[in-house]
């Protein structure tokens, strides 16, 4: 496999310090992020396409003699590290970044769900198509919902790019079926579904992009919300993330699988950056020097929404 | 007859311009609705979205922002950044469902007579969607 080969030519040259990659997990289609140190361990490297795990949130909390890491890149690694590179949060000479094309991760609990007792020998993915016990469906139904809307496959900075390019299948949105609802109806829903919330905060923990060391959700000095899941702290904690994530998101979706109850909160995250991207023509992630919607303005911003 | 539930509005007044519009609107004895309890802030740019959420959260059926008109920042600029903000959160509220809540407006010094259209507008707007639905409910935990 190309990745290893380049992975161990790395660690043996001594380029970098380490490879943050994934490995096999303990239950069928788990992988787990791990940081391969010596050449001998790259064997256990793998990418499939149930890596679902953004690897950019791991480069806080490196061993500090790992001074330069190679990361393994999908399209939604590469711009959060691009994003952390625009925050300076980390150092483009620090990264090796081995892109790799993604093919679209599939979603494990969709697979789960219709198959009992699913080995991952069982399963498959060829081209556009997923093969479950020797019967082929079309993989994009089984497609995790940030693939699914997924415009950017390949990092766009990257050092190497490995693997075939495979062909971004029509975007399917998951934001039109809520927003053709009454807004009655889209608060119910999200009433709902922020109801069952338990405010584990797994969803920021896995987030790239929330590396602030004191959370607003835990400060006490001022204190925003109660840390009791009530529906208006929950209220208040997923909005202003919401809020903090604005042209920052990339859309990776790395909060919605970590949380236990299966909250889809990445749609509150898809909705801003669509909100940036019509009114500010800012897309989070595709460029180092670009600056952030928030810390710049236009003269003729829109204003409709103003008295 | 006026209904009996009468919202609360919490309005974030810059300084140098709303606050001051506010204040001509008192001195030149206008009336406009009393729902509304002011907080002067420095800068319309100084207002982060937690903090009308945090309103929200409070018990507040809606927030009024309001600040200079583009181009009139006493920090020249702190309006521009709060216009971008105050963009997204109104989308996001919007497609939350939570559309109507949140209201953001420019009011200068010498416009006393437009705060009060301003807030009565808002009040209507609000009265209009009735009690927020954060309020509602009844939860054993107070201010934190």
């Amino acid at each position: 496999m190309e990745l290893r080969d380049a992975a161990r030519k790395l660690l043996e040259e001594g380029t970098v310090q380490g490879i943050l990659g994934y490995r096999r997990g303990s239950l069928p289609f788990r992988t787990r992020p791990y940081l391969f140190r010596n050449p001998e361990d790259i064997e256990d490297l793998i990418f499939t396409p149930f890596c679902t795990v953004n690897l950019a949130r791991y480069l806080f909390h490196l061993p500090r003699d790992c001074r330069k890491v190679a990361v393994v890149a999908k399209g939604c690694d590469g711009r959060s590290l691009v994003v952390l590179m625009q925050e300076n949060q980390v150092r483009r000479e620090d990264l090796y970044i081995l892109g790799v094309r993604c093919p679209g991760m599939v979603d494990r609990r969709k697979l789960e769900e219709r198959w009992e007792r699913l080995g991952e020998e069982e399963v498959c993915v060829a081209g556009e198509t997923l093969v479950v016990r020797g019967v082929a469906y079309p993989l994009s139904s089984f497609l995790e919902p940030s693939c699914r809307r997924c415009r950017h496959r390949s990092p766009l900075v990257y050092d190497v790019l490995l693997g075939e390019e495979a062909p971004l299948p029509p975007r399917e949105d998951v934001l039109s079926e809520l927003r053709c609802l009454p807004p009655g109806e889209r608060w119910a829903f999200f009433a709902r579904e922020f109801s069952r919330c338990i405010r584990c905060y797994a969803c920021r923990n896995a987030c790239p992009m929330c590396y602030c060391k004191e959370c607003f959700a835990e400060s006490h000095m001022p204190s925003f919300l109660h840390p009791s899941p009530t529906l208006r702290d929950t209220f208040v904690f997923h909005l202003g993330r919401a809020m903090h994530l604005a042209g920052r998101c990339v859309a990776c979706g790395a909060c919605e699988r970590a949380c236990p109850l299966g909250i889809p909160i990445a749609t509150l995250f898809f909705a801003v950056a669509e909100t940036v991207r019509e009114h500010f023509a800012f897309e989070a992630g595709m460029d180092v020097a670009a600056l952030a919607p928030f810390v710049t303005y236009r003269e003729d911003d829109p204003d409709a929404c103003i008295q | 007859m006026r209904p009996l539930w009468e919202p609360k509005i919490v309005a974030f007044l810059c300084h140098w311009c709303s606050y001051a519009g506010a204040d001509l609107a008192g001195v030149s004895r206008i009336q406009y609705p009393p729902n509304i309890r002011v907080i002067r802030v420095p800068c319309s740019g100084s207002v982060d979205p937690l903090y009308i959420l945090k309103a929200l959260r409070e018990g507040a059926d809606g927030v009024l922002v309001s600040g200079c008109h583009p181009g009139d920042c006493h920090y020249l600029s702190g309006n521009y950044f709060a216009r971008r903000k105050f963009l997204v959160l109104h989308e996001l509220l919007e497609f939350l469902g939570l559309g109507g809540r949140v209201h953001f407006s420019w009011v200068s010094a010498s416009e006393g007579e437009r705060f009060a259209r301003v807030v009565a507008s808002v009040v209507a707007a609000v009265q209009n969607l009735g009690p927020s639905p954060l309020v509602k409910e009844q939860e054993p935990y107070g201010t934190p």
